[in-house]
């Protein structure tokens, strides 16, 4: 039987060091992914994902197992990748004239590739671009939800963002992204 | 929302398994009747399927190599993870052959750095096998994805066990070479790494955040000492700061929430002053939202606006900290663009002249009229952090520009900004705070700027702005600085009154006990009261000022903090109908003697608890701040009570700061009860 999350992280507790690896094993592959769609950008995404095992390793005698691991790990995650983006954001937006303009606190430049051009017949470029394109509260629990299928109720807990307003958030990205794909759906088989 | 979009969020979240019964019957309903929404479902399936194309993506072996060493260097080993691969290799069987071939391929341009210095690379002989196997690892767990992302049948195979390539051992070595410079970067990422809401900040390693101690006030006695006395306090920064903490969804520690200045965080709708005085004074009375059988008493001050057009003129120094700590996002560049915002609202009435210090003091720009824009702008943009802290040696300069640039009857000020860490040249803060109260002598004004986290001296900075005639704000957003240098900036830079003192006698009639509800840091000896000397807040032009006060009423059955009856004196109770008298005295700016006001409360305003929203907006608030602060006193204050308080307020909440602090409410409520909550930081 396959030990779950919150039994190795015990053992981990207890002195069986191993059992991080497991861990480590177990969910690299999902953090990377989750900050490359989210950071939509290679370096941010790796950084990002050694933030986060780094944090783990810091913290991980203090997690308790009532708390479910995958929450907890996200939450690092969904931070790490917050004030990456942050940083970020604050690196390209220093201009005076724009500082007035503060709500775009938030949007992060256009993400685009090189040879975007060459690939925009390509769905999955397509679908990135859209994705890379959604305000991040949207983003962040639409790639949640779409790609880590996550619960309601544990996007809020991750994001902060009440059950309510999960909700509506993931409704608003399917909206967008309804909207940005237009044409291509028609292709898409569902 | 509109009928339409209504159902079309119900199908989203009907589709997701998430929607309640009366959400799921309106989906479902709309899409048997209605073509429309049938479509629209299947789009939403479609997008899914779209989204599906974008798959899972393989780690680097570079990002492989630095989870190794994160790992490796925390401690864990990979022991035990050989006998678990034998295992999987036996299942792996038949697809090893053709995954070898892949992986010799993807790692080429990996082998060929390999060459150089691999043997004085070689570690234990164990070593290489396990790093094999770890990358092995990588490469062999599938992830157990919930999302089914139709994966190509390449990467099905890559996603399966596989044997020692040359590859991969040869790899090791180039990264290993790297790990040094890793382990600096990794370092680095941690003093700015968000902080998950069980790391409490202060035990964090690499966190020199400072917090004094606040010891709560307790229940005093009437008859035993009916004087309350204290200085008024206009600092917000406790509020901004704790936001910052909730943002980053991480519980405050308790001594960074000092409730005079959540509370003070707010405008109060108290009567604008009239006749000559700087200000109104406002007392209401209700019931205590958290002890039901206690009292709440709000003593409340706003202070005389000023017309813009008839504002003194100002002489400015901007005393800018550009040590290397403040060469991050929200330091540095925070603080150019607050600045840039502040420069904006000035006029040929105002002067600005722009200091430095790090390793040195500098002046960057000299004393220049606010109407050359473009100048002060450009020296703000230029702005570079670098070296270490001189505070002491920056501060000294900045009083001098100003002293030389004096305005007799206009704002004089430092404008000193921040993360609060002076390390070198001039000083101890004892020597820091000496230097700041001989220059109030002249006449020159402090504002502290607070930035920044993970480095904030919290309890030096509020000291500083205490000590030098001043007041200290915590910018920890565009917002914020909007608030301070753009929306208030008449409150934050013109005071109108000095040395602001209140004394409040209670009458024990009445009143069996009392607690002052935060202003910890600000009590004074009731003697202290009179003797002009002693220094005390500042108050800003249109400035409100909020004090609160929990009272045992007389006929309780309480005994607060109970001392034997005193033997040799009987308290000599006067008959009177008041329940207290706020005795306030002030200074005018520029003056040396104190002025006097006073104001009574009478006790049947207690008994009809006739209040306004400004107590229970003060109230709530500091219901939210005794939670935040575990306080003894908190009573039955919950969350829940704190929210329903404020979603009932019914006066219009111009710039959405009500808004914002229910939100940190529910933040806050859903931090401390996640199951996360109770998971204690080792130490």
């Amino acid at each position: 039987m396959e030990q779950s999350d919150e039994e190795l992280m015990k053992a981990y507790q207890e002195g069986e060091e191993e059992a991080m690896s497991v861990i480590f094993r177990r969910y690299q592959k999902k953090i990377f992914n989750f900050a490359l769609r989210f950071l939509g950008h290679r370096a941010d995404a790796e950084d990002a994902t050694a933030d986060v095992f780094l944090s783990l390793m810091k913290s991980g005698t203090s997690y308790q197992p009532e708390a479910k691991f995958s929450t907890w790990l996200y939450t690092i995650a969904r931070n790490a990748c917050i004030s990456r983006l942050r940083r970020r954001k604050n690196i390209f937006s220093l201009s005076f004239k724009k500082a007035s303009e503060e709500n775009s606190e938030w949007e992060i430049p256009d993400i685009k590739t090189p040879d975007e051009e060459a690939h925009q017949k390509d769905v999955a470029m397509q679908i990135k671009n859209a994705i890379q394109n959604l305000p991040v509260s949207q983003k962040e629990t639409l790639i949640l939800r779409g790609y880590h299928a996550l619960s309601y109720e544990e996007i809020s807990k991750i994001t902060g963002h009440t059950l309510e307003n999960v909700k509506v958030l993931i409704f608003r990205a399917r909206e967008q992204l309804r909207q940005d794909l237009g044409s291509l759906l028609q292709e898409v088989q569902s | 929302m509109n009928k339409d979009e209504m159902i079309r969020q119900a199908i989203s979240a009907w589709m997701d398994g998430e929607a309640t019964p009366e959400e799921k019957e309106l989906a479902e309903k709309s899409i048997r009747e209605n073509e429309i929404y049938r479509r629209y479902a299947h789009d939403l399936k479609k997008i899914s399927a779209a989204m599906d194309r974008w798959e899972e993506e393989f780690l680097s072996p570079d990002l492989v190599q630095r989870l190794q060493n994160i790992g490796e260097r925390e401690g864990f080993s990979m022991k035990s993870l050989f006998n678990k691969l034998n295992m999987n290799f036996k299942l792996a069987g038949s697809l090893v052959v053709a995954v070898l071939a892949l992986v010799v391929v993807t790692h080429m341009p990996y082998m060929s750095e390999q060459s150089k210095g691999v043997d004085q690379k070689l570690g234990s002989p164990g070593r290489p096998m396990e790093k094999l196997k770890q990358q092995v690892q990588n490469l062999a767990v599938p992830t157990g994805a919930p999302v089914n992302l139709n994966k190509p049948s390449v990467s099905k195979a890559v996603g399966k066990p596989m044997m020692a390539s040359l590859g991969i051992k040869s790899e090791m070595r180039v990264a290993e070479s790297r790990t040094v410079l890793r382990e600096v970067a990794d370092q680095a990422y941690m003093t700015t790494i968000p902080q998950a809401p069980w790391q409490f900040n202060q035990t964090q390693p690499g966190n020199t955040e400072g917090y004094n101690k606040v010891e709560e006030l307790s229940f005093k006695k009437v008859t035993e000492s009916p004087l309350s006395t204290f200085s008024i306090d206009v600092d917000t920064a406790s509020y901004s700061n704790l936001r910052r903490f909730l943002n980053s969804n991480t519980m405050p520690p308790q001594d960074a929430v000092r409730i005079e200045e959540m509370i003070n965080y707010f405008r109060y709708n108290y009567p604008k002053p009239e006749r000559s005085d700087p200000f109104s004074i406002s007392t209401e009375v209700s019931q205590c939202p958290w002890k039901t059988d206690h009292d709440l008493v709000l003593i409340g001050l706003k202070g005389r606006e000023l017309d813009t057009a008839n504002l003194p003129p100002s002489n400015l120094v901007f005393l800018i900290d550009v040590s290397g700590s403040m060469n991050e996002p929200n330091k540095l560049l925070l603080l150019q663009t607050a600045f840039a915002k502040l420069t904006n609202q000035l006029s040929d009435k105002e002067k600005v002249a722009i200091v430095t210090y790090a390793g040195n003091a500098g002046l960057v720009l000299p004393s220049t009229p606010g109407s050359e824009k473009s100048k002060i702008l450009m020296a703000i943009e230029n702005l570079r952090a670098g070296g270490s802290t001189a505070g002491g040696q920056g501060i000294q300069l900045a009083y001098q520009i100003a002293k030389e640039n004096f305005i007799k009857g206009g704002n004089n000020r430092v404008i000193l900004a921040t993360d609060g860490d002076f390390n070198v040249g001039a000083s101890s803060d004892a020597e820091m705070v000496r230097l700041i109260e001989s220059k109030r002598a002249d006449g020159i004004f402090l504002t502290v700027l607070g930035f920044g986290a993970g480095n904030i001296k919290d309890s030096k900075m509020q000291q500083l702005a205490d000590k030098g005639n001043g007041n200290y704000f915590y910018i920890d957003s565009i917002m914020e600085a909007q608030k301070v240098l753009v929306k208030e900036l008449g409150s934050t830079l013109f005071t109108i009154a000095k040395d602001v003192k209140l004394q409040i006698e209670f009458n024990p009639a009445q009143v069996k006990a009392y607690r002052l509800i935060g202003y910890e840091k600000r009590m004074l000896a009731a003697e202290d009261f009179n003797n002009d000397k002693k220094d005390a807040g500042e108050l800003g032009a249109g400035h409100t000022v909020t004090a609160l006060y929990e009272i045992i009423p007389a006929g309780s059955k309480e005994e607060p903090g109970s001392v034997d009856a005193l033997k040799y004196q009987q308290a000599q109770v006067k008959k009177s109908d008041e329940l207290l008298t706020v005795k306030l005295r002030y200074k005018e700016p520029d003056g040396e003697q104190s002025k006097l006001i006073t104001e009574v409360l009478n006790a049947e305003v207690l008994k009809a608890k006739i209040y306004s929203e400004n107590l229970e907006l003060a109230g709530a608030v500091a219901e939210f701040g005794l939670i935040l602060r575990k306080s003894q006193f908190k009573g039955n204050a919950s969350y829940q009570q704190v929210l329903d308080t404020l979603k009932n307020l019914s006066s219009e909440d111009k710039d959405g700061y009500r808004q914002e602090l229910i939100q940190l409410v529910e933040k806050a409520k859903a931090l401390d009860q996640a199951p996360v909550q109770g998971i204690q930081f080792k130490q």
